[in-house]
């Protein structure tokens, strides 16, 4: 089974530096797991634990959260902000059993589109060798809110 | 693109468009405030793209941030402006007129692909064969002829570089694209170089062999080594494509019904026949032999050219559809007509072979050349007949050509016993090919060079030998007669059985009687135009041998070509005179060009593969083919050595990729008139070329790199994708050592570059960054980190990275030929010789003008200095010495990214105040339809649009399988694909698609949203929707161009964004941009220099501004100065800047003044002020800000300073030199110290002005007493830029400048009244004394005291009290809050010319905003739900703009005029009250939700959602 696991992973990029390397990348032809599916956010300051969390519920085998080099961060410190809630979410996610290492935060410029790649490519290598995330084999939750595997049910007052 | 506005105008009236030359950061800087602010710009530049030196750069000093990330927005923004007109591959020719109304002449260079169809695919690179070194790589990678300059690079647009006719071609008659071809060849590509070969010439596998290749003669290779073998690869590629089965090519549609005659199947007869059919003629070619191919099938021997080949070539162009008539030998020229043909091309060649008039030549052994090759090469009765003859016999070929050499090489195959030669001319002078003559002896034909031939002499009835005499002197006129000597009494007799003449050959005419009207020239051949081929009678053309006489195949082929497209003319009433076409110029490198390239690395010295033949003695066994032919690898090793001299060798490839008819391979130059009313020259700096350096090795090492060139390297998206590698090994260098002032400070460049310190120091951190183990040495003289946060990055770089910094000039480099290794020799500190070994050598590389831009000046009629920058006045430092001319950045003195982003804000501001009447009048606003309402209720009605972008997704990703997936899903009602979804045609189909199906959300599955969302936004716009109801899907950058080897994994993740994008989609709020009036009037805090500036700025602009001074009357630190270092006045200067400020209509001044309160945002500030003495208070409003707090000298607690009088600092000593010069013509001795109160521990920064201020007092005190000491003790002498000549001057005039250690500071004592001064002098090693006059202290230049004013306006300030800017490199005069501008001291130290530079700066950035009447505020921001905001203050805390308030209601509010749209608070609320609209979280978690829904192994399975 887990030799021909092949892993979801979500990235959330900010638009200034991440997106932009991750276009890089495709200019520069740089080849990439196609397990990496980007999203795309004004600036990681916005992304909010809850989006990791949800990333995992919804299947998601591994996440990560790409953006500027610390320093750099378009909107001053929203990178900061973000490292964290990774940081925050990764407790979460140790706690609940998932195991932490599923989630990173990486920083990278906008001319950096082999680092986007290397990224892509170790994230994958390391959720692959990790196997699915449990949670796909917990019964999935019906109607919002309700379900009792839902990780935001169980550190609803983290 | 018709630049010249229609309507005429008197010339007085002024233009409201400015001319931007050049496209860097600064042009790019200028242009934007420019058309912000109502002007219509033209942005032009030399290359194909914006972006200039900045783009080129990995990292940008003293911040790190990286060059690209800061840029590229501007790119856009710049390359998007509606009102920015991009002049790209452009220059100026010449401008007229004056200030206010010009007339610029521009040439448009051809660019070869039409921007406005080019969507930057790249397609036309991924099949073009011509590499050339990178110029974007600085030579460091390799590039296509068709390129983009850079991946980001504005307009998004390819180009084709092309230099001119490669030589090969030009010599060729034919104009064989030779250099296309052999590119594909080395490329593998043999069936397009087949193609580019056809297109010129329908027989590549006969000139292949037997061509004369004048193409070779003409090869630039010539000049290094040998030509390239371009007939044997062109002969290569014919037996690559022979080797298949054939295919017989479809006849093209017969479109015309007049019909073409032609008369003779050789080479020209067929060439032409081809093109006509090909054109749609119907053609039919009359042959009086039993075979087609003329000469080349029965004059060539079979030895040279199989007949096989011949055979098949001739074949094709039978299959084309063209009619051959064999053995039908056209008597008579009416009788064509009287078929009803409408035009013949008579193209019989020249077969009728001739001999001498001498006696003895109808002896049966005597025979004709062509009837002897015809008769061996049709075989049969004719054949034998010859073997006969020749068997065993002794035969004497008469004649040197090539003819000459095929029969006699002929006779030596059927069997003659011996073959040999004669001739009239000299060995050198045999018109036969060498490497014929070569092969013809090696087989053991003798030759008898210089012999005239008397007589054949008889016996018996037979030929018994030739009579020959020895020839001193010949030579054939211009017109073909013979001049000849011969040695007098040298006869003797050259043995022979059998004599064959082989001394030229002619057309027969019989055919054509006088009657027929057709002229005939003396030398037997039909009389032509040469330029149409048309013969005297109309209808009638001729063309090949029977025109000209015996020539080559190539000839026949080209006059072909020529007489086939002067009949198509005639036959459509044309006029027949080609019309003239501008041509490119052929490219004939220079030995030193080629000698530069040789030292480039670019070009290798290897000698051309040879080709296989076959032994002696088995080539006279048989007619069997005698050249082998090149194997695949000998021939691309033999194409690789093609230097591709025009650079695009128009083999066409991209001509037929391209998908959207964007190449124009016929684009020529274009001149054009543009009318405006002022001009900023922008064009920048070229790196100093450190080959004239040659001290330092560059080229000759390997391992040698100049900076601009290490950027690169270091660049992530550079040469080795930002891996720190040396050139010769691709090794981690260990230690690199960095030579600064190479083109800098010396004997050709008196000048300081003003940034190599800083970008060696940044080159050096990076690298370290890179490679912890890299230990990098910087060598240099003075260490000039003089700008904001400089010295603090200087620090850094020595005591966290551990660069090492030696002060000295290296003599020399010298490469270790072994390791490749660089030994530098240099003397040290204590003036001993030293050397060291380094892995790389990095040369900081100073900047110059170049050559091209010295040229614009003159032809624009703009002053340069003696170094070629742009001469200005140091008051009034952006005008050129032609008025309405301005310039910016490195152009008018070497300069930083900063300095020059505020300076090109300045020119812009420069280049409009003469302009504001008529701002407006040139920009064009664009008109929308009434946007469609949209109801929250309303159901989403989506269209898809997915795009194959050429190949680029739909050759990876299966786009109908996606588009079927798409329509599957709910809300979905119309789903579309296209080639190119961003060409202009598919927008007009979108707008159609979305009236149609009345659809309310689009998505475009396509590239990024960074480069083409804005495009697709306007597209739905101008149909009626709002902008936010449109997604895209990244399914090119982030899909098929990163997974090209996973197809279907690609399909499924392709199909996995647009599922993601149709649940946004189906999310997505129209949003509100609400307008809001602008109050156009600007506050100006400060009324200094920098203040009054800013104030006249904005005034003679047009707007109100309210000036407001703390102290009691205006000029704040200039009222302390006297005068300038180039001895202008000072005083004079301010006192005319004040009358004007406060006389000026539009200023209102209040001195006394402070700011008590401060609210608003960008367009509606409103500021009280308490005006003393009376302490009144007033209320402005306003719409901008500019901040002008300035600084002061700073009162030195050190050295004894207000301990005696004779202790000053600089400004105190240049009042005193100006108020009392008598005094100082009895001062014996003054010293001065530098860096008080500067670059320690309390204020880290460098004052940047004191090193200048000290220079000039010194100069003055020079000037006022020559016999005055003056020793300058400093710690670096900062004198960057256009200063340093001063402090050359200085020394020359006898001002002694001694180094002091930080460590060690001097030491200021009173002794017994004297004052005494000590320092500790490192060269020396010892203490020195001085006892002094007086002591001047370079005081540091600190700021204002400005924190209640910084907390009041919430904007940020430094460490050290000066003012943060928005962004230390690309918004040096903005705050991060919009509307609030800096300028001058308050920003950082800095001199008179920076001051009044940065102040216009500030006020083309506030007419931005003043210029408009209402600004739209809203969009993507945060929004905060007041039911259920618990007032916790979180919003406020983090947001990083401030913006957040606690209202009167009690809840959190944000103003959508100052919200950036981060959406920080938004995350970090925690009742979850604000929400940031398009990325609204119930949005993106929708997003992540159809991301990971379900995996769809998949598009085929699935149904609806």
């Amino acid at each position: 089974m887990r030799e021909n696991f092949e892993p979801l992973i979500v990235a959330f990029c900010c638009h200034y530096c991440a997106y932009t390397a991750a276009d890089l990348a495709g200019t520069m032809r740089l080849s990439y797991p196609p397990n990496v599916r980007i999203i795309r956010v004004p600036c990681t300051g916005k992304v909010d634990v809850l989006f990791l969390l949800k990333a995992f519920e919804e299947g998601a085998d591994g996440v990560y959260v790409a953006g500027c080099l610390e320093g750099d961060c378009h909107f001053l410190k929203g990178n900061l902000r973000a490292k964290k809630r990774v940081a925050l979410a990764k407790r979460i996610l140790e706690e609940v059993g998932l195991g932490g290492e599923r989630l990173e935060m990486y920083n990278m410029s906008a001319a950096m589109g082999p680092r986007f790649a290397e990224v892509a490519r170790e994230m994958t290598e390391k959720i692959r060798k990790l196997g699915p995330s449990p949670i796909k084999k917990m019964p999935r939750a019906g109607s919002k809110g309700s379900g009792e595997n839902k990780i935001l049910d169980q550190v609803v007052n983290y | 693109m018709d630049l010249r506005k229609e309507e005429q105008k008197s010339p007085s009236e002024k233009i409201g468009a400015v001319m931007v030359v050049g496209g860097g950061i600064g042009g790019m800087q200028a242009a934007l405030d420019l058309a912000n602010s109502g002007f219509k710009v033209y942005l032009v530049d030399e290359s194909s793209a914006i972006g200039g030196k900045m783009a080129k750069l990995d990292k940008t000093f003293p911040t790190n941030d990286c060059s690209m990330c800061t840029i590229s927005p501007k790119l856009v923004e710049t390359g998007r402006h509606l009102n920015i007109q991009l002049l790209m591959d452009t220059e100026v020719v010449k401008v007229e007129g004056e200030a206010g109304n010009f007339r610029v002449t521009v040439r448009h260079k051809p660019r070869y692909i039409d921007v406005s169809k080019c969507t930057g695919c790249s397609e036309c690179a991924q099949v073009c064969p011509v590499i050339i070194p990178g110029r974007f790589d600085e030579g460091l990678a390799k590039q296509r002829a068709a390129y983009k300059l850079y991946p980001q690079a504005v307009p998004n647009a390819f180009a084709i570089a092309k230099r001119g006719i490669a030589a090969c071609r030009d010599a060729c008659p034919a104009h064989q694209r030779a250099q296309g071809y052999i590119a594909l060849i080395r490329e593998g590509r043999y069936a397009d170089a087949m193609r580019v070969i056809k297109e010129d010439n329908p027989f590549p596998g006969i000139c292949g062999r037997i061509c004369n290749h004048r193409c070779e003669d003409a090869c630039n290779r010539n000049l290094i080594d040998q030509p390239l073998n371009i007939s044997a690869l062109k002969r290569f590629v014919a037996d690559q494509v022979y080797a298949k089965p054939y295919q017989p090519p479809e006849p093209p549609p017969l479109i015309h019904e007049d019909r073409v005659a032609i008369i003779g199947a050789g080479p020209c007869g067929l060439t032409a026949a081809k093109d006509l059919r090909q054109a749609g003629y119907p053609v039919t070619v009359f042959e009086a032999l039993p075979v087609a191919g003329g000469m080349l099938r029965v004059g060539v021997p079979e030895y040279r050219l199989p007949s096989a080949i011949v055979d098949r070539e001739v074949q094709e162009i039978v299959d084309l559809g063209v009619e051959i008539k064999l053995n039908t030998p056209v008597t008579n020229l009416d009788e064509i007509f009287n078929q009803g043909f409408k035009a013949v091309l008579i193209a019989v060649g020249a077969h009728e072979g001739r001999k001498l008039p001498i006696p003895g030549v109808d002896l049966p052994e005597v025979l004709i050349n062509t009837q002897f090759l015809r008769d061996v090469r049709l075989g049969g009765e004719g054949k034998q007949r010859i073997e006969r003859l020749i068997a065993g016999r002794h035969v004497l070929v008469l004649g040197g050509g090539n003819v000459a050499v095929d029969c006699a090489r002929t006779a030596l195959r059927l069997g003659a016993a011996r073959v040999d030669m004669a001739c009239l001319e000299s060995r050198e002078k045999m018109p036969a090919h060498p490497e014929e003559v070569r092969e013809a002896e090696e087989e053991g034909i003798t030759i008898y060079n210089s012999r005239s031939f008397k007589r054949i002499l008889e016996n018996d009835g037979h030929v018994a030998g030739v009579e020959a005499l020895k020839v001193t002197f010949m030579e054939f006129d211009s017109e073909g007669r013979l001049t000849l000597e011969t040695e007098e009494k040298s006869e003797h007799v050259l043995p022979a059985q059998v004599v064959i003449f082989a001394i030229g050959q002619r057309a027969g005419l019989g055919f054509i009687p006088e009657s027929a009207g057709v002229g005939v020239t003396k030398q037997a051949t039909i009389a032509v135009n040469p330029n149409t081929y048309a013969a005297t009678r109309p209808g009638v053309f001729a063309a090949g041998d029977v025109t000209t006489g015996t020539a080559y195949v190539i000839e026949a082929v080209a006059a072909g070509h020529k007489a086939a497209a002067s009949i198509i003319k005639y036959l459509q009433g044309e006029d027949l005179e080609p019309k003239p076409k501008p041509e490119l110029p052929v490219v004939k490198l220079t030995k030193e060009e080629i000698q530069e390239r040789i030292e480039r690395g670019e070009i290798r010295i290897t000698p051309r593969v040879p080709m296989k033949a076959k032994e002696v003695t088995e080539r006279l066994r048989s007619f069997a083919e005698v050249n082998l032919g090149y194997t695949e690898e000998e021939a691309q090793a033999e194409a690789a050595r093609c230097l591709a001299c025009g650079i695009c060798s128009e083999c066409l490839s991209c001509f037929y990729k391209c998908g959207l008819g964007a190449i124009d391979h016929d684009m020529v130059e274009k001149i054009e008139e543009v009318e405006v009313g002022s001009l900023i020259l922008a064009p920048g700096f070229e790196v100093y070329d450190a080959l004239g350096s040659q001290e330092f090795g560059l080229g000759r090492y390997a391992n040698v790199l100049n900076a601009l060139q290490f950027e690169r390297i270091l660049s992530a998206s550079g040469p080795t994708m930002g891996h720190v590698q040396r050139p010769s090994d691709g090794q981690v260098p260990k230690r690199i050592a960095f030579l600064q002032c190479v083109g800098s400070r010396d004997k050709n460049h008196p000048y300081c570059s003003a940034v190599c310190c800083m970008y060696a120091t940044k080159q050096a951190i990076i690298a370290k960054e890179h490679e912890p183990d890299i230990t990098p040495v910087i060598f240099f003289i003075d260490l000039r980190a003089y700008g904001k946060g400089f010295d603090a990055y200087y620090e850094r770089a020595k005591r966290e990275y551990g660069v090492k910094y030696v002060r000295c000039a290296i003599s020399r480099v010298a490469e270790d030929p072994r390791t490749k290794n660089l030994i530098l020799t240099y003397l040290d500190n204590s003036g001993e010789v030293r050397e060291e070994e380094f892995d790389l050598v990095v040369l900081s590389v100073g900047m110059v003008v170049s050559a091209s831009t010295r040229e614009l000046a003159k032809k624009l009629g703009v002053k340069l200095d003696e170094y070629g920058f742009a001469e200005t006045d140091i008051f009034n430092p952006l005008a050129t010495s032609r008025p309405g001319i301005f310039v910016c950045g490195a152009f008018q003195s070497p300069k930083d990214i900063p300095e020059t982003v505020a300076q090109a804000s300045g020119a812009a501001a420069a280049a409009s105040e003469i302009l504001a009447p008529v701002r407006g009048t040139l920009v064009v606003s664009k008109e929308y339809p009434p946007l469609k309402e949209i109801k929250e209720e309303e159901e989403a009605r989506i269209g898809v649009f997915i795009c194959h972008c050429g190949n680029n997704i739909g050759g990876v990703v299966d786009v109908p399988a996606v588009k079927e997936y798409a329509a599957k899903f709910k809300n979905v009602v119309f789903v579309d694909d296209n080639l190119y979804t961003c060409s202009q045609d598919t927008q007009e189909k979108i707008k159609k698609a979305i009236a149609e199906h009345n659809l309310n959300r689009v998505i475009v599955a396509s590239c990024t949203p960074r480069t083409h969302e804005p495009l697709f936004q306007e597209t739905i716009r101008e149909a009626g929707l709002n902008r936010y109801l449109f997604e895209m899907a990244n399914i090119r950058d982030q899909c098929s161009w990163v997974h090209m080897q996973e197809k279907e994994e690609a399909t499924d993740k392709a199909g996995a964004l647009v599922r993601m994008a149709i649940a946004h989609a189906r999310l997505l709020q129209p949003l509100k941009e609400l307008p809001k009036k602008v109050t156009k009037r600007g506050l100006v805090i400060g009324g200094g220099l920098a203040g009054m500036e800013a104030a006249l700025g904005l005034a003679e602009q047009g707007f109100e501004a309210v000036l407001i001074e703390k102290e009691a009357e205006l000029g704040g630190n200039l009222r302390h100065l006297r005068r300038t270092l180039s001895g202008q006045d000072v005083a004079q200067f301010l006192e005319v800047l004040q009358e004007k400020v406060k006389k000026h209509p539009r200023i209102q001044i209040f001195t006394n003044a402070v700011v008590t309160d401060f609210s608003g945002y960008v367009g509606n500030f409103k500021t009280s002020i308490l005006v003393g003495p009376r302490m009144f208070t007033r209320e402005i409003e306003h719409g901008v800000t500019i901040v002008a707090t300035g600084g002061e000298e700073y009162k030195p607690k050190e050295y004894l300073y207000g301990q005696d009088e004779r202790i000053v600092t600089q400004l105190e000593l240049e009042d005193l030199l100006a108020k009392d010069s008598r005094r100082w013509r009895e001062v014996k001795e003054i010293v001065m110290v530098q860096c008080v109160g500067s670059r320690n521990e309390e204020r880290p920064y460098c004052s940047r002005v004191c090193c200048a201020e000290a220079v000039k007092n010194a100069l003055h005190l020079k000037e006022l007493n020559p016999q005055v000491r003056v020793t300058i003790l400093y710690r670096d002498m900062r004198m960057y830029g256009l200063l340093e000549p001063y402090y050359k001057q200085a020394r020359q005039a006898g001002v002694h400048f001694l180094r002091y250690e930080e460590e060690r500071p001097p030491e200021v004592k009173i002794q017994e009244g004297r004052l005494k001064v000590s320092v500790f002098n490192p060269i020396l090693r010892e203490e020195l004394e001085f006892f002094p006059d007086y002591v001047a202290l370079s005081a540091a230049t600190i700021a204002a005291d400005t924190a209640e004013l910084a907390s009041m306006l919430k904007v940020p300030r430094t460490a050290e009290g000066f003012f943060l800017e928005a962004h230390m490199k690309l918004r040096p005069v903005d705050f991060a809050s919009e509307g609030i501008y800096l300028c001058g001291l308050a920003h950082g130290p800095k001199l008179i010319d920076e001051c009044i530079a940065q102040a216009k700066g500030a006020v083309a950035r506030a007419c931005t905003i003043l210029a408009k009447d209402e600004i739209l505020v809203g969009g993507i921001v945060s929004v905060v739900n007041p039911e259920k905001c618990a007032a916790c203050l979180t919003c406020v805390r983090v947001c990083p703009y401030n913006v957040p308030v606690i209202n009167a209601e009690g809840v959190a509010e944000i103003e959508p005029a100052m919200c950036h749209g981060c959406g920080i608070c938004v995350a970090e609320c925690p009742g979850k009250a604000i929400t940031l609209q398009h990325f609204t979280d119930e949005q993106i978690l929708a997003k992540c939700q159809a991301l990971l829904e379900r995996e769809l192994k998949a598009i085929r399975q699935v149904e609806a959602a």
